[in-house]
Formats: structure tokens, sequence, C-alpha cells
């Protein structure tokens, strides 16, 4: 447990300056950017090299103390919420890029170095790191490695487990071990995959080797306005069936749009849907794939069809989308923000469904999603001050959840599970399957220290019956040939 | 212990000598039906200590360790159906057993694919996950692993369990897909999966560029990875008894996109007097990467799989050189230039073959984890096939105890 003797050891290992236990000083790292879940941590240690965090790790094990790894605080499914009675490791002072190896297109980086950092480091070689999630300024690659963060180029890209080659980690109990390896095909499972996503519950990482890309020949976008969103929905399906897979498609809905005009005035129209398709690659490909996807808005009833026509005008498009979730403070008191996944193809119906709820909710509710996964990112809008409000707009998220589950989608496309979502997952998986999960949590951690209470349902939190189980609905897809 | 399964496809049976791995003969090859069936079997078999190796396609049985003895041989041979084609959603889900040209076959009908190249013709979904063995599309695509989003495992306590989901994007519970990627059937037995899907190549061409030696060749690669031309393959094929290197460049777009960068291409190494450049389209480019994934594979030669940095390929090369003139082995490498890894066969003496695996081996860091994927018995028996796991050995030895405490997942043979 916590106590003096327990905390002059951690100031051995981190130096007096590292050890932050002023209770007005540890509030910071009470929550993380799921701000409504608040626990104060007994303290937080800020080590700063990976044999401090190692040092830590074993004390924490020694003395059954358990321990959350943090980093820039900008997840927003609660990873990085503090356990009652358990420290934070704060990786902050880890913050230094230690190698860039053009020839190889490898960057070596201490996890707390910002997921843009990396670009803006190779930028002027011509390359970039992929993952871009909308936090890119502000979050940390550990926190992308827990989180296996996207973002909105995902679609083609893939996500950090494709971009993420080698990591050192502080396992659970106390080894400091490399997983993956510069070099390809390492033999053995793939344990660096296992680890990316695994929301800091099977060790700590103090050191990546990143992927790099050369920065594409070409980038187009274009916003289409539609009158309807199935429209738009239309557009999006007729271009994946003309084997074009874009960088990214985007759409937002009128309250999305209304509260990003607020914001930062992207001068987008005023319609029930925006599309935003953007395409890269060689620009002969992208040049003939435009006017495919150009033509396929304008028949499907795109009622303005905008080019970006420089650099300048992209930007403005993304500044749009990327603010909408910030904006929905201009537009309402307080906001919610979902996470949930659908395949693509049943996009109409939930979004249908999503409506219904907003009309039986009296709440009103944004869209903002990648349409080309199918991942949504509802924006519930409330206040706080009328009572009873806060508890609606939870209920709502939580419904729209349930939606995604019926759809045959996923409780989390990007944000994780966390402490936020944890009580879902006996929705999306079997007793069996969560077991199986379980179990290889205990192998790595059998003091179950590392970031406990996180993405398992507990009997404690959840109830003892676990939700209404539902097997993969095959039966459910209209769209899907049968064998 | 009992093997008569109920729903078994086919009922227990002896093992034969085509069933054989390595020289050993299995006591037993049973085919279930259901995954829920090759769970109940698996829980049997820990129960017994059985030792038991999964077999799909049989394409690729012989890579691991030899083993002393191999108690039943699990079959997914039943376990063969496309489940689910969504095309909309660009998905599939597929079972283990099922070989990938017949679920390329099905999924051309709606113009997509699963862009996996394997040297095997009856190599099946299960088998290539568990290898995560691939070719030269991964430069563009990845490797299985890549393009997986979610698995389903029967385990040896006689769940049947799932990880992952349907939709592309999904971050929800842990990732088995993952970690049984690569674990060569230690862990669990892989049932079905499901994958993200790609739409069929619009038009291909290569060009293949005769460089004079490896230095030639190594600059060549560095110029192709700074260029921003975008190929579905950067590949390498190497003699050692040969001076020359061939660099293989995939070109897949629209046509004028594949005509554009096929033209930049060819100018820029044209201009280069002593390399030799042509270009392939059609049936001579289908033959021609039909050729570099099994060149390799041609004989029965010992095949090893070593990876490299990329920018370090020219130490590949020099090191096939050595193993022709000091070892007396005549070596072929098929590599994928770009990632830096690839299959290298060895063809010589026995003694002559372990010397030049021994070198491979000694050529770390430049020259990394050399796996042995093919020889004989004999030479099995003198070096070990996997080589070292590293530090993070000590995890993947936590899980595996924690997947399959009996030790009976393809005991004594895989990297756990």
């Amino acid at each position: 447990m916590v106590n003096e003797r327990f905390l002059q050891a951690c100031a051995e290992i981190v130096g007096a300056a590292g050890l932050v236990r002023d209770p007005a000083d540890v509030l910071t790292y009470e929550c993380d950017a799921l701000a409504h879940l608040r626990v104060t941590p007994a303290a937080v240690l800020l080590p700063a090299s990976a044999e401090a965090v190692q040092a830590l790790v074993r004390l924490c094990v020694r003395e059954h103390v358990a321990f959350v790894a943090r980093g820039h605080g900008t997840g927003l499914s609660g990873g990085a919420t503090p356990v009652e009675g358990g420290i934070v490791i704060s990786l902050a002072r880890l913050n230094r890029v230690l190698d860039i190896d053009l020839p190889n297109r490898r960057v070596t980086v201490e996890p707390c170095v910002t997921n843009l950092e990396i670009t803006r480091r190779v930028a002027p070689h011509g390359c970039y790191y992929a993952p871009d999630p909308s936090s890119q300024q502000a979050c940390s690659i550990g926190g992308n490695i827990a989180e296996n963060s996207g973002g909105a180029h995902c679609l083609k890209y893939g996500f950090t487990v494709h971009h993420v080659l080698e990591a050192d980690i502080v396992l659970p109990t106390g080894e400091l071990v490399t997983i993956g390896g510069p070099v390809a095909d390492r033999p053995g499972p793939d344990l660096l995959g296992l680890v990316v996503g695994s929301e800091g519950t099977l060790g700590i990482v103090t050191r990546a080797v990143v992927r790099i890309l050369r920065k594409p020949e070409s980038v187009r976008t274009l916003l289409a306005a539609f009158d309807t969103i199935d429209a738009a929905g239309q557009a999006v399906s007729d271009v994946i069936a003309a084997g074009i897979v874009p960088a990214a498609v985007e759409m937002m809905d009128r309250l999305a749009v209304r509260a990003a005009e607020a914001a930062v005035h992207p001068g987008f129209p005023a319609t029930e849907a925006v599309l935003i398709v953007e395409l890269d690659g060689v620009r002969q490909e992208v040049d003939d794939l435009f006017a495919v996807v150009e033509a396929t808005c304008r028949r499907c009833g795109a009622t303005e069809v905008r080019l970006a026509r420089d650099d300048d005008e992209r930007a403005r498009i993304w500044k749009g989308r990327k603010a909408a979730f910030a904006a929905m403070g201009r537009v309402s008191p307080n906001y919610y923000v979902q996470d949930g996944v659908v395949p693509r193809m049943r996009l109409p119906e939930v979004l249908a469904r999503i409506k219904d709820l907003e009309r039986r909710s009296g709440l009103a509710i944004g869209n903002v999603f990648h349409a080309g996964d199918g991942n949504l990112h509802p924006l519930i809008c409330y206040d706080a001050r009328v009572p009873g409000e806060t508890e609606r707009a939870a209920d709502v998220a939580a419904e729209i959840l349930s939606y995604c589950i019926d759809a045959g989608g996923s409780i989390t496309g990007e944000h994780g599970v966390g402490a936020d979502k944890r009580c879902s997952m006996s929705k999306m998986f079997s007793p069996d399957d969560l077991a199986a999960m379980v179990t290889m949590r205990d192998a790595l951690d059998p003091g179950g220290l590392c970031n406990p209470g996180k993405i398992f349902p507990t009997p404690r939190l959840c109830g003892e019956v676990p939700g209404p189980y539902r097997a993969h609905p095959l039966e459910q897809a209209g769209v899907a040939e049968r064998f | 212990m009992d093997l008569r399964a109920p729903d078994a496809a086919a009922p227990a049976r002896p093992g034969g000598p085509a069933d054989a791995i390595d020289d050993i003969v299995p006591a037993h090859v049973v085919t279930p039906a259901s995954d829920r069936a090759l769970a109940d079997l698996l829980a049997e078999a820990a129960r017994a200590g059985q030792r038991t190796v999964i077999r799909g396609g049989g394409t690729k049985i012989g890579w691991g360790r030899r083993p002393d003895g191999v108690d039943l041989v699990v079959a997914t041979a039943a376990l063969n159906r496309v489940v689910a084609h969504r095309y909309g959603d660009l998905i599939a889900i597929v079972e283990a057993g099922a070989r990938l040209v017949d679920v390329n076959a099905e999924l051309a009908a709606h113009g997509q694919w699963l862009p996996i190249d394997s040297p095997f013709a009856d190599a099946t979904i299960g088998g290539i996950l568990a290898t995560n063995d691939c070719g030269p599309l991964r430069h563009r695509f990845g490797t299985p692993r890549d393009q997986l989003i979610g698995i389903t495992l029967a385990t040896t306590n006689g769940r049947v369990v799932k990880a992952g989901g349907e939709v592309v994007k999904n971050v929800a519970g842990f990732d088995l897909g993952k970690l049984v990627t690569g674990s060569h059937g230690t862990l669990a037995a892989i049932t079905s999966a499901t994958f993200k899907l790609a739409p069929r190549l619009m038009s291909s061409q290569t060009v293949r560029i005769r460089c004079v030696d490896g230095p030639q060749a190594a600059s060549f690669i560095a110029m192709v990875g700074a260029s921003q031309w975008e190929p579905t393959s950067v590949d390498v094929h190497a003699e050692s008894h040969q001076l020359w290197v061939d660099l293989l460049l995939r070109f897949a777009s629209t046509p004028d996109a594949v005509a554009a960068q096929v033209r930049d291409v060819v100018a820029l190494f044209g201009r280069t007097a002593s390399a030799a450049v042509d270009v392939l389209d059609g049936e001579a480019e289908t033959a021609l990467w039909r050729a570099q994934v099994g060149s390799v594979w041609a004989s029965q030669d010992v095949v090893v799989r070593c990876g490299w940095l990329p920018a370090s390929s020219d130490s590949v090369f020099s090191a096939l050189r050595e193993i022709e003139s000091v070892d007396g082995v005549r070596a072929t490498l098929a590599g994928r230039a770009g990632v830096g890894t690839g299959h290298i066969r060895l063809s010589g003496e026995p003694q002559s073959q372990l010397r030049a695996i021994e070198r491979l081996r000694a050529g770390r860091p430049r020259i990394d984890h050399v796996v042995i994927l093919r020889a004989t018995p004999m030479i099995k028996q003198q070096i070990d096939v996997w080589g070292s796991l590293g530090d993070a050995g000590i995890a993947m030895q936590s899980l595996k105890r924690a997947f399959d405490p009996a030790g009976i997942m393809n005991a004594g043979r895989g990297p756990l």
C-alpha cells in the first residue's frame, strides 16, 4: 500500500521533483479527457527513464500497489483514470525523439512524443506518420499505442497497430523487454499486436519504433452537399463499389455543420448532409479516380460539389470537420460524444433509429462520422443545469451503442473501452470470449496491478448477470450473400 | 482417449505415411465438422496429454522442429466455407480450412479479393494466418495479420472464443487475432477469420530491371523508396552464382496511372546503360510473379526466411555470394526489398547447408532472425529452426501456459 515508506522509495527512483503528492497538484491527474470520471490517485510519479519506470513497477509489485500509466491525458474512454489508492505513472518526461532513420523509414521515440511531432520532424524530408487522430497535436504515441488510435485516414492507411514496429515495454511483472522489431517477420506470436490496443493493461511502453511513409504525390479533396443523409450514403456506397478506397470519407449532418460553422466558419453549405471525400496517391491515379467520385456525387443527387483548389481550401474543409466535436459547445451547453461502429451498409437504418431516438428523448443529436468505415460519433446535446438531463444523455448514448451491437458493429471504433464502456463488453462478447481475454491479462499481470478495472466488466460494477449476448448477426445481413 | 466425436465429418483414423510430419507418423487423424467439435476434441486431447498438430492444406506442415512424436493431427478440411461476403462493407468471413484460391474465386464475383499471395495452391486461411506467410503483395497490402479484423478460435479448455469483430474499425477487447498470427498453432486452433478486403486490381504492369550487381540493386531500391511512386510490389530475385540482381517493380492502378509510373521508371533506370529494363503485362506478368514466389520452393532443398532492414539489402546479396564461394552452396533469394524480408533456398550437401545457415545467422544485426522453414529431419536435429525469440520470450511463454497449460499444441515443434 501507499505509505510514507513507499513514497520515500518512489522518490529515490524518480527524485524529489518527480514525485507529485500535493493534493492540489495531484488533482491535475484525476481524470483524462473523459472528465466526468474522476479518481484521486495516492501519488503521481514522473520517471525520466525506462529503468525508472521499471523500478517503479517492481516497487508496485512488491508492495501490491496498483499503477496506471498516463501519457498526455487526451483519451476519451477513461483509460488513464487513476485507481483508488494507486499511483499514476506519468510518462511526460519521456518525450524525446531518439532516432530518425530516413533510409529505413523508421523513427524511434519515447512514449510522450506527440503524434504530430513525428510528422513535424520528418516533413522536411517529404515523409509523415500516417495515423492522425483528431487530437494529434496533443496526444502521445504511448497513448496511441495503448488505444490503437486511428484517425480520419485509417480507411486506407490503417491504425497505430499497422505503423508500430517495435516497442520496449515494462511488463506488469516488472521485466523490461523488447517486443516486435525494426526488421519484419520475427518468429513467434505477434505480442506487439496484442499489446497495441490493450489500453495500458499489459504493461507500460517506454520506447517505440514507428514506420513513416513518403508523402503522396497528390492529394485531392471534395465536399458535396446532399438533401438527405441517405443520398450521401448512397454516394459512398457507389464510390466503394467502383473499386475506390478513398484516403478519407467523412460525413456531417445539419447540426454538426451548424456547430462547425459557428466555431470556425469553414463555409460549409447549410444542408442535411455534408460529405467530404479525399483521395491521395500518384497524381494520375488521383485525377482518374477523383473524376469518378465527383460524377458519383452528382449522380447521387449532390446539390453542390466543391473541389478544394489548393492546400488552403483543403485545410479549411478539414478544419471544419475536425472542429466539429469541440464546436458542439457553440450550440449546446453540454454534449456527450459517443463512439460506435456499424457495418457501413447498415448506416442508413442505424441513423434512422438515432433520428427516432432524438425525437423520443427530446435531446438534439448531431452526427459526425467516418462514413467509409461506419464509425459513428453521435454528439448528444444536453443541459446539465436541467435536472435529470445529464442522466438522460447517458441513457441515449448507451442506447445508441445497443443499435451498433444490433447491427453487428462494435461498441468502440477508436476511443477504447477503458473505464467508460466496460459494462457494454458483455453485450458484444460472450462470457467465453471475455474469459479468454481475461486469462491472457492474468497471465501477464498475475497481481492485477496494471491499470486494473479497465476494459473488462466486473460483477461489482456491472451486476452479476452480463447483458444479453447476441451472436454475430449473419442472418440480419441483408446485403450479404449467403453461402 | 475417445476420438469418436459424434459430429466429426470423418471418424478418427490411424495416421499413415501421407500424414507424416518430418519422418514422424501421427497416431490419429481427425477431421471435426464444426468449431464446437474441434474445441471438444482439443479439450479431450488436453486432458489426455495428446501432442496435437492442426493441419490445413498441409502445404507448410513440415515447418517447425522435428517432433519426438505426434499423437493427433486435427484437420480443418471440413471447415471450408466462405461464411459471408459482405461486399458493400468490403469484408468476408471465412472458415480456417478454406483454400485461399477458392476464397478469392468466390470474392471475385463482386470484384473483390483478399490480397495475399501464397506459393502453395492448397494453402488454407488457417495455415496462412498461423504462419503469417505471404508474398510480394505485402508491400502494398501488408501481411495477413494486417488484413485480419476478427477471429474465432477453439481453445484447449474446450471453448470457442471470438475476438475482434466484423467491422474494419474496432478497438473493443484484446486482439487475439493478432496474437495467433505467426503462432504456428501453438496457442489455439483458428476456426474462422474475418478479413477486410480490397477491390481487385484495375490494371497492372511489372518493370523488371536487371541490375548489374548487388550494390546497384541496393541503390535502385533506395531510389524507389525515395520516390513518390506507389508500387504494389518491390521484389528482388538473386542467385548466388550470378552477379546480377533482378529488381521487380509491379504497378497496379488505373491504366493511365500504371502507364505513367512505368514510363517514369523505365526512363529513370533505362538511362543507366548497364541495367537492362523490360516491361511485362498480361500472361507474361502473371507467369513472372508465379515464378518469383515459387522459385525457392521448386526443389526439395532447404528454405530459410530472413529479415533485414530495407537499406541493408546489399548485405543480403553479398551473403549469398559468400555462401556460394565459401560454403559451396547455391543460394536463391526471392525477397521483398521494400519491406526487408525474403526466402532463401540453399542447395548443396547437408553439412554445407548447415554452414550456410550459420553464416546467415552470424550476419546480425544486418540480417536478422533466420528461420528455417524447410529442411530434412537430419538438419533440423542439428540446428534450431526458430532461433531466438528475444527477451519477449518470457511474456510469450506466459501466454502459452495460459492458453495451453497441458502443452499439447504443436508440442515440440512450434516457436513456443
